[in-house]
């Protein structure tokens, strides 16, 4: 018996595109997700407005949502997990355990979409001080104050004056093991002092960066207008460490293109966290038997050309399950992974029998 | 940043400069950022050095265009009050930092910082200057450039030996200009008394001589007195 049916697991950016891609080309799809709503991280983590162009993320993430939950073809599972996967390419039987307790769903091919999670900054190796100082907060952290409207201080409740983003928060980094860069910080940081000074205009923000790294229109779109229209710092230098002084953050670093070590006075530290592979891209990895990365990343199996094919035939994967990726990269492989699936779908006869 | 927390940022007292307060050196910016051009002269700053490659002045003296950009992009009134001092005088204005990716202006940023600088009659304007005040009495009153026959060393103590060997042979030198007319001192550097009438009245009018008033009151004088009467003679009021 073979399955004519996709299953899809993760419903954030990449797994509701890939859902979307995969009925709107006739094909059955099962949508399952961990969490009991849609939407991924951009909903969980809080974020406010979608890089580069300050679209609202609940909204951008909405239609995403309701283009996925209108199209009959798609069947939605949430609070579900999957716990094992048997068969081949064409007849998969995957377990899953949801509200209705365990089930056993056949799937023709599965796209494997769990994402990414922010790196944890209170990690070993850290001397950011993010959970001895309040006024230490990450990248998502002041998503969430952006989206509420409001950015105070979470020592003192006063509008901040002077912040600075710390790049490469967990990225980059052999010490912690995450050697690569993660991508989307610099833009994301770039865009969150843009909203910053938007927000607080007589701040003072800066950006402590070893390279900016905006690629593409990125430039145009956000490091331009962040130096030349909002009068962000950037300062190519990292910093070393976080400290209390008064009721301030002392940050030390060096201020390397004007060839001096520096130490200054922050009312908030905004660290930019990279991106690990969530928990869910780890689980799924040795539940479908699929190759990863030593970071933990699912391994695409014919790269650069093929993103989305694993080492199992049948099992694709797309997004910031496979690394680091924006929304532009994460909706793009979700495309290509419908579309593969559901061409390996129909090149099998036995499909329509 | 902070006061005084900018990189090379060296205390007035260190830098052996007479020190001001806060809002004066704020307030030199503001200045600079009034002037018509700014917007066009700074954007943003990569830091990326290609101005310091293309510099002439860089490979010379302890002068960095990409500096002199920074301090200005970064609005570091400290450190850009400190560059008055001494760094833009050290700027041939050139303008090879044009090629700066961002369209950025460091020679031009420099040009504004010295008018203002000339304008509020810094003590480092008058001092970077000061060697100069036989070349603005030459330009503004005869309305030509520094003649050959004024490569003495005596002239230019500032402009080392070199000066000296020029001065020696200035006659074989300037048979080695292709222009016919530099052959001489006299035809090559003339000036036609129509041209001369209109530049002195640019000067009036641009405030160019006024200008020079802050830097060097008694030359300032002696060309005011050359100027209004040759107009005068001309029937020119001012």
């Amino acid at each position: 018996m073979s399955s004519d049916t996709v299953v899809v697991i993760g419903a954030g950016p990449a797994g509701l595109e890939a859902a979307r891609g995969v009925a709107e080309l006739g094909t059955n799809v099962v949508l399952v997700e961990k969490r009991d709503f849609l939407g991924g991280t951009p909903i969980a983590e809080n974020y406010a407005a979608l890089t580069p162009n300050y679209e609202s993320a609940e909204e951008a993430m909405g239609k995403m949502i309701d283009r996925v939950q209108s199209n009959s073809l798609v069947k939605v599972l949430t609070s579900t997990t999957v716990t094992s996967c048997e068969g081949e390419a064409g007849d998969f039987h995957l377990a899953v355990t949801g509200p209705d307790g365990q089930n056993t769903i056949d799937a023709g091919a599965v796209i494997v979409a769990t994402g990414f999670r922010h790196f944890d900054p209170g990690r070993e190796t850290q001397m950011y001080g993010y959970y001895e100082h309040p006024d230490v907060v990450t990248l998502p952290d002041l998503e969430a104050m952006l989206k509420s409207g409001e950015v105070l201080r979470p020592s003192n409740g006063e509008v901040p004056q002077n912040i600075c983003f710390v790049q490469c928060v967990g990225s980059r980094d052999r010490h912690i093991g995450n050697e690569y860069c993660s991508k989307v910080c610099c833009g994301i940081a770039s865009k969150e002092a843009i909203e910053l000074r938007r927000h607080i205009p007589d701040s003072k923000v800066f950006i402590f960066y070893i390279d900016m790294r905006m690629y593409g229109y990125w430039e145009s779109q956000i490091y331009w207008p962040a130096q030349e229209q909002y009068n962000v710092q950037y300062v190519k230098g990292i910093i070393t460490e976080v400290l209390k002084k008064g009721d301030k953050l002392l940050v030390r670093g060096e201020d390397t293109t004007m060839g001096r070590p520096m130490e200054v006075l922050m009312d908030m530290v905004v660290l930019s966290v990279g991106m690990e592979p969530s928990v869910g891209t780890r689980e799924m990895a040795k539940v479908f038997g699929v190759k990863s990365n030593k970071y933990g990343f699912i391994e695409s199996a014919n790269p650069p050309l093929d993103t989305v094919s694993t080492s199992r035939s049948g099992i694709f994967a797309c997004g910031s399950a496979m690394g680091p990726a924006d929304l532009e990269d994460t909706v793009s492989s979700a495309g290509a992974a419908a579309m593969k699936s559901v061409a390996m779908l129909k090149a099998r006869p036995s499909v329509t029998a | 940043m902070e006061t005084n927390s900018s990189a090379l940022y060296k205390a007035p007292s260190v830098s052996g400069y007479a020190d001001v307060p806060y809002e004066e050196k704020v307030k030199f910016f503001q200045d600079v950022q009034a002037d018509a051009r700014f917007p066009d002269y700074i954007y943003g700053c990569y830091e990326c050095g290609i101005c310091v490659a293309a510099c002439p002045s860089a490979r010379f003296y302890d002068f960095s265009p990409r500096r002199v950009a920074q301090a200005i992009a970064r609005q570091d009134v400290e450190l850009i009050y400190q560059q008055v001092q001494e760094d833009i005088w050290e700027c041939s204005q050139c303008f090879s930092c044009l090629r700066c990716p961002r369209g950025n202006n460091p020679g031009g940023l420099i040009t504004i910082m010295r008018e203002v600088s000339v304008n509020k009659g810094l003590g480092a304007a008058k001092e970077a200057l000061e060697g100069y005040s036989r070349i603005i009495y030459k330009i503004m009153s005869t309305g030509t450039q520094v003649s050959p026959d004024m490569l003495q060393p005596d002239a230019f103590p500032d402009w080392g030996p070199e000066v000296k060997d020029v001065s020696d042979n200035l006659a074989l030198w300037r048979k080695m200009l292709p222009p016919e007319t530099h052959h001489t001192t006299s035809t090559g550097w003339d000036v036609a008394d129509r041209t001369l009438i209109e530049l002195y009245l640019i000067w009036f009018e641009t405030g160019a001589l006024n200008m020079i008033k802050e830097v060097d009151e008694g030359l300032h004088m002696i060309l005011e007195e050359v100027m209004e009467e040759r107009l005068e003679e001309e029937g020119i009021e001012i």
